[in-house]
């Protein structure tokens, strides 16, 4: 059998009838605990609903989907990378919240050529000098969404007398830095800028400085239950509504953040790749609402999404998962529907070409703080390795 | 001259918190000389419980109320189930089990509340704010001052100056004359580890408007709590307080003028407290039993 | 087997026992080695380089129930060292696992310094503190530890001309590590200097009103526990060609607290147990259920309560001292 499927695959024929039963193994890295449970389980619920709406099909074949926990540590991503590659004999990898992570596991699955798809983690080094042939990235990079706050802010917002804020690690320093040089390239000019470690629990003292000083803007990114807190201290201490709000999408996710910040979000503005008012994914939305009785935010819809980019690529080579080369031509030649909208790859680095919506979040009939759509940059794309 | 004043308001609010933090913890450890670990995991039970109560809509004062109860019982139960044995037992294996047990509440937690952030519903008379020369200053941080100046006091007053209280430290120095003078030193312990235990959870309801709750808050708070308390001084109640202002204003003050090191500056001035006074920052002095 | 309380008088029944043991060890340590996938002989180094952490963990605390709550800072500092000297000696695994040595050694030495007058919780608080000044300023000093996104990209540990990224080249170099450290520390147990830790541990006055030094004993278990640790820390980011700031953190130094609990506080091989036991389960048993925390901590609960001394004590049947 070994012999008659090498031939086969050696000839481009299609599978012999037994290989097309067994289940193409596709392994999410998600972070079930630590740090980013809260996004981990929308990814996986994302892309678990996915899974459902195809039945479990993709390009002919059953689909097994294997979840595995990197509890938010980049040191237990690359324990269960290993152990899906060696062991588990995993097909294709997909998902990874933290930018870390990704780094992290980014020799190990070049090295072994296996077929993986970030779905999360925005780092630009994976779109720069640590882009790697068989790895795909159906999300932004930091850059898209800094730079694109950085337009907005500049013709929309002020040019002057804005200053920013951020958690003092990698993310933190990415977005703020990608929304720095833009801002400036295009004549703007910072005021101020704040670091704060993360996991700060009082955002006092620096609301104090923020009133004091009484900027223009506040471009802020703030991950998680820090990104709540901040919101809602600066609506305890009067600030809301006084100074403008503005941060990568993360900041005023519709999922992670707005139920806890409710209506301390109102009148923020983020930049996002994805946004539950975008017409991509609607239907997406309404599912997802159906499912889990909430509206998706970024991490769900990636999950959702990358289901999408992967099925596409298998339909492609009907289910045979050793046709990388096959799979990779179909994602790069075409664009993919997925509910981020259409998804080009770009052929220097595998990254995605997105569209970056301009979302402020404005109560909607129901009185529910909404991320709404009011404007759309189109096809945003990463600058690539020779950044 | 106002700036400052506010950021010192601001020290107050966040050394109040510590001090709610800290609160069962010092109970526990200075009255009856018990480690309890799970600390954290009170507060956080406390936290989802105000939460849910103040989502149900029924009347939010009686939320703290509520939340202190189901963690006093809670506490209870425990001191039933695994603590009495453990009373005794040096302070290794109090450790120990107490630290097992917030492993296995902390997944229980986040299995039963979700992983989310969850934030309370504060009624409106907690949303609003004051203005302290010319500076916006929120009253719940006002309410959380005034609660936790109330709380610190009726608790030193309980502990150092009642009879209960004395009791109480005696049962820890001296089990059998206690119990020779007609006390149930059983019942003595049971109820100072709910009381423990409900404090925690009171502070963790008081403290989830200005910390939300999710998992993982459970461990920040407890190292929070053991620093505050530990350095304060393991014998009495003034030095937690001493030791809640110290971090409170540190920590508040560090973020003003160096936000990026803020968090190593209050380490380093921990670290040297903790050297300069390794019996704490407020004794009570004589010989250590 | 060896206990760090060994009374005299038993020596000679257990002469033979002991004797035998180093050869017992290599034959364990041989098995993965011949069986196992790259996979798991990856893991297997992990857990030995790990245990040989949680054993010396062991060390400090029978010599005095001073439980460490900063002790993955001595293998992280250890680690970190090892990765950034990597890039400077191209991979020359000598003088990487010296560097790293000597680094766990000057973080064992400092924490020792500065908790010489704590003890009991006051030394979990300053231990804890210190930790997480050294996390601080893993995260924060990017451009030499790579801040949150960590290192990688440094050079594969090689002998000469000779590379040993391979999975079993590796297990091999940490299975030589960990018998190494076992069987000094195992000496040390034996020796004068055992001994008095042990005493240090069990009858402080009655070592004082005998002339020991404390102070200086608790420098030497820390310095010991500086060797072994760094050892172990040196070759960990060789593993995954990765270390991050995690490894630094203080929950990674309640999870070597767990394995040590889990494996026995009172033996050096209690390390290794607590360490494989703890991480296959946190590696295998988080693929079947999202409550494998739940899991560990009843079982490390259920230890505390009925096995206080861990599971290699009641295996051993003993009862405890």
């Amino acid at each position: 059998m070994l012999a008659g499927g090498a031939a086969s695959l050696a000839l481009g024929m299609p599978m012999p009838a037994r290989a097309r039963d067994t289940p193409i193994k596709i392994a999410l890295i998600t972070s079930l605990s630590g740090p980013f449970a809260s996004l981990g389980e929308s990814m996986r619920a994302g892309l678990s609903l996915y899974m459902e709406e195809i039945g479990h099909q993709m390009g002919g074949r059953p689909v097994k989907l294997l979840v595995e926990d990197d509890q938010g540590k980049p040191d237990e991503a690359v324990r269960k990378v290993r152990k899906l590659l060696s062991q588990d004999k995993a097909d294709v990898l997909c998902g990874v919240i933290s930018a870390a992570a990704a780094l992290a596991i980014r020799d190990i699955v070049a090295d072994a050529q296996a077929l993986t798809f970030i779905s999360n983690a925005s780092a630009n080094a994976l779109a720069r000098e640590a882009a790697s042939p068989y790895i795909f990235r159906p999300t932004k990079t930091s850059w898209m969404l800094g730079h694109t706050s950085a337009l907005w802010a500049y013709e929309h917002l002020a040019k002057q007398g804005g200053m920013t804020l951020a958690s003092d690690y990698a993310a933190g320093r990415e977005y703020i830095g990608d929304f720095k040089t833009t801002y400036t390239e295009r004549g703007g000019q910072l005021d101020r800028q704040v670091w704060t470690p993360l996991g700060t629990s009082d955002f006092a003292p620096i609301i104090m400085n923020i009133a004091a000083a009484n900027p223009a803007f506040v471009y802020a990114f703030l991950p998680g239950s820090d990104a709540v807190r901040f919101l809602q201290q600066m609506r305890d201490y009067q600030l809301h509504g006084k100074v403008r709000i503005m941060g990568p999408g993360a900041l005023l996710d519709q999922e992670d953040v707005l139920p806890a910040a409710g209506d301390a979000g109102l009148g923020g503005l983020n930049t996002f790749h994805q946004s539950p008012d975008a017409p991509s994914s609607a239907a997406f939305a309404q599912a997802y609402k159906k499912s889990r009785n909430r509206l998706p935010g970024e991490a769900s819809t990636s999950g959702y999404a990358t289901g999408q980019v992967i099925k596409a690529g298998l339909d492609a080579v009907n289910g045979d998962v050793s046709r990388k080369a096959d799979i990779k031509t179909r994602l790069l030649d075409g664009a993919v529907e997925t509910a981020f909208g259409p998804m080009q790859f770009d052929p220097r680095n595998n990254q995605a070409v997105l569209d970056i919506y301009v979302n402020e979040v404005r109560a909607n009939d129901d009185g529910v703080p909404l991320n709404t759509v009011i404007h759309t940059y189109k096809g945003i794309r990463d600058p690539g390795p020779s950044a | 001259m106002s700036y400052y004043l506010v950021q010192s308001l601001n020290a107050l609010s966040f050394s109040v918190l510590l001090l709610l933090t800290g609160l069962g913890l010092a109970l526990v450890l200075n009255l009856m000389n018990f480690i309890n670990l799970a600390h954290g995991s009170f507060f956080l039970l406390g936290g989802y419980v105000a939460i849910q109560w103040l989502a149900s809509g029924a009347p939010w004062w009686l939320a703290f109320p509520a939340a202190f109860l189901l963690t006093a019982v809670i506490g209870l139960v425990l001191d039933r189930l695994a603590f009495a044995r453990f009373y005794a037992r040096p302070h290794l294996m109090q450790v120990l089990l107490t630290y097992g047990l917030s492993v296995v509440f902390a997944d229980l937690m986040r299995w039963g509340f979700s992983a989310d952030t969850l934030s309370p519903a504060l009624p409106a008379i907690l949303r609003g704010g004051v203005w302290i020369a010319g500076l916006p200053f929120p009253s719940y941080r006002l309410f959380l001052i005034g609660i936790g100046l109330l709380l610190a006091l009726t608790l030193w007053y309980a502990l150092d100056k009642t009879l209960w209280g004395a009791a109480l430290r005696a049962c820890v120095i001296d089990r059998d004359i206690v119990e020779t003078l007609g006390l149930n030193a059983r019942k003595i312990f049971s109820a100072g580890m709910a009381l423990a235990a409900g404090l925690a959870g009171l502070g963790g309801a008081l403290g989830a408007g200005m910390l939300s709750a999710y998992p993982g808050l459970d461990e920040e708070v407890l190292i929070l709590a053991l620093l505050v308390v530990v350095t304060g001084g393991l014998d009495n109640f003034k030095g937690t307080v001493a030791c809640a202002v110290l971090l409170g204003f540190v920590t508040t003050f560090s973020r003003v003028w160096w936000p990026e090191f803020a968090n190593f500056i209050t380490l380093a001035i921990m670290a040297g407290v903790l050297v300069a006074y390794p019996d704490g920052l407020v004794t009570r002095g004589g010989r250590k039993a | 087997m060896t206990s760090l309380s060994r009374s005299p008088g038993k020596h000679a029944p257990r002469a033979a026992a002991s004797r035998a043991l180093p050869l017992a060890a290599l034959v364990v340590l041989a098995l993965p080695g011949l069986l196992g996938d790259e996979f798991l002989l990856r893991f297997a180094a992990e857990v030995l380089l790990i245990g040989t952490a949680v054993m010396s963990l062991n060390l400090l605390i029978g010599s005095g129930g001073l439980v460490s709550l900063g002790h993955a800072a001595v293998f992280g500092v250890s680690a970190y060292t090892a990765a950034i000297v990597a890039s400077q000696v191209d991979g020359n695994a000598v003088a990487i696992v010296l560097a790293g040595t000597m680094a766990g050694v000057a973080m064992a030495g400092l924490m020792a310094l500065v908790s010489l007058r704590s003890s009991g919780l006051h030394f979990l608080v300053m231990t804890l503190v210190i930790g997480q000044m050294a996390w601080e300023l893993a995260f924060r000093w990017r451009e030499l530890t790579g801040g949150a996104d960590g290192l990688r990209g440094f050079p594969k540990l090689a002998l000469g001309d000779w590379y040993l990224d391979d999975a079993l080249g590796l297990y091999a170099l940490a299975a030589l590590t960990a018998l190494a450290c076992w069987s000094l520390l195992r000496q040390t147990a034996a020796a004068p200097l055992g001994q008095a830790l042990s005493g240090m541990r069990d009858q402080p006055l009655r070592m004082t009103a005998l002339g020991y030094d404390l102070k200086r004993l608790r420098i030497l278990a820390f310095i010991l526990t500086g060797i072994t640790t760094g050892a172990a820390g040196a070759l960990y980011p060789f593993v995954n060609q990765y270390v991050g700031p995690n490894v630094v953190h203080w929950s990674m130094s309640a999870a070597f607290v767990i394995m040590a609990v889990l494996g026995s506080i009172r033996s050096l091989v209690g390390g290794y147990i607590g360490a494989a036991l703890y991480l296959t389960i946190q590696t295998y048993l988080s693929s079947y259920t999202d409550r494998w925390q739940l899991i560990i901590g009843i079982l490390f609960v259920t230890t505390v309560v009925f096995m206080p001394h861990g599971i290699v004590q009641k295996i051993r049947g003993g009862k405890t001292p």
